[in-house]
């Protein structure tokens, strides 16, 4: 068992027992739960994506060893786009503050980067970064990306700190999945800082 | 204290996500076969459930098989262009043959979307992705031009967009012109941004 893993089974094991507990003094947290649904209820910043070209979009996709990057590309016109969403959403706060970045990139039509775009990122409360690829022909930009994918959205890609493809999804993301793939990069990179502190 | 239960409930599914080797492959879906191989024969339903084979809806110069979707606004974008297609090979000699892939579209569905739309073509529907799955298909609207002797010359886009105003490549019926001309295929493959084909998890 790595160190991550044993770090993690044993944090399980006691916030599921702390959470427990706590779960049973409901009148509090029915206190809490209430005053989380008011602070929900405040006006958000609006949401704001923006329009970029293929080369832009490469140099999003540029890493320079510093972190791993996830990227989904999607469109409000897409089903199967806005249903996994809300798993995007959480899986970029929960692992923003540990390292990951994470952009989405819409297939959206330019006319949709003002009304279709923010009104879907605002209702998800998205705060990822999110851009609209804005090209006359996509094709370069899909062999860019990868050329073995036709183009059929929604598509996800995670790469490691040096930029390779660690986890890739055509169609719908299986959370578990990417979860998996995303703890194995943000824990090996925790891994080498805590090795890198014992040489020093 | 919500906070507290919600970091458990986090630490448990990435535990569990653990546990479950991270995969580093797409979705299982075939690769597309190669330019220039033959397509084998198949048979599916229309959508008043008459059977059909390739080799039935197949015309003299070809066929050009169009994997569809009732709900997708990329495929619907197309609905009036796959007509016209339809219509103006038709007397050519190359029949366009509509396959509906999508396991969450009914036959019902696929039935009063054509005639809607006006889609005067055949529309097969594929339950279960057996030819979706055979031809590597993932996306709505994705074409494949198989020549007299099913050998496939063409399997991409029909155009380069969706929207007919920005339309300025259109690969598809550049590959039946050459055909058609006895000319090989200017461009064998085009990609662009579509739906992806709804195949049961």
């Amino acid at each position: 068992m790595t160190t991550c893993v044993r770090t993690i089974v044993i944090g399980l094991a006691v916030l599921l027992i702390a959470g427990a507990s706590l779960l049973t003094t409901s009148p509090a947290l029915a206190q809490r739960k209430a005053r989380s649904k008011s602070l929900k209820t405040k006006a958000l910043p609006a949401p704001k994506a923006e329009a970029i070209n293929a080369e832009q979009m490469q140099t999003l996709l540029k890493r320079d060893g510093n972190k791993p990057l996830l990227v989904n590309y999607w469109a409000t016109w897409c089903d199967p786009c806005r249903d996994e969403f809300p798993e995007l959403v959480k899986i970029d706060t929960d692992y923003r503050s540990k390292g990951l970045d994470f952009i989405a990139i819409s297939l959206d039509d330019l006319t949709d980067l003002k009304t279709a775009v923010p009104e879907f990122l605002g209702k998800m409360h998205a705060k990822m970064p999110v851009y609209l690829l804005n090209v006359a022909d996509p094709e370069p930009a899909i062999n860019a990306i990868d050329p073995g994918w036709g183009g059929a959205l929604p598509a996800t890609f995670l790469y490691d700190k040096n930029g390779a493809v660690v986890y890739k999804r055509f169609g719908r993301v299986n959370a578990a999945e990417l979860r998996a793939a995303i703890e194995n990069l943000v824990c090996s990179k925790q891994q080498a800082v805590s090795s890198k502190t014992v040489l020093h | 204290m919500k906070k507290v239960a919600l970091v458990s409930l986090l630490i448990a599914t990435v535990a569990t996500a653990l546990v479950i080797n991270a995969r580093t492959t797409a979705a299982d879906i075939p690769a597309p076969p190669i330019i220039g191989s033959t397509i084998n024969e198949f048979t599916l339903p229309d959508a008043n459930g008459a059977p059909h084979t390739l080799t039935s809806l197949k015309g003299k110069n070809g066929t050009v098989l169009i994997f569809i979707a009732v709900q997708c606004p990329v495929s619907n974008g197309y609905n009036e262009r796959m007509e016209k297609l339809a219509q103006d090979y038709k007397a050519r000699g190359i029949n366009v043959v509509g396959i509906n892939a999508n396991s969450t579209e009914s036959v019902a569905d696929v039935k009063a979307h054509a005639s809607k739309n006006n889609l005067t073509f055949t529309i097969l529907k594929d339950e279960g992705n057996k030819i979706a799955d055979a031809l590597g298909a993932t996306r709505t609207p994705e074409a494949y031009f198989l020549d007299a002797s099913n050998k496939l010359l063409y399997h991409g886009r029909i155009d380069n967009s969706r929207d007919i105003t920005q339309v300025n490549s259109s690969e598809l019926r550049d590959a039946l012109e050459a055909t058609l001309a006895g000319k090989p295929v200017p461009k064998t493959t085009a990609s662009a941004f579509g739906c992806s084909i709804k195949r049961p998890e």
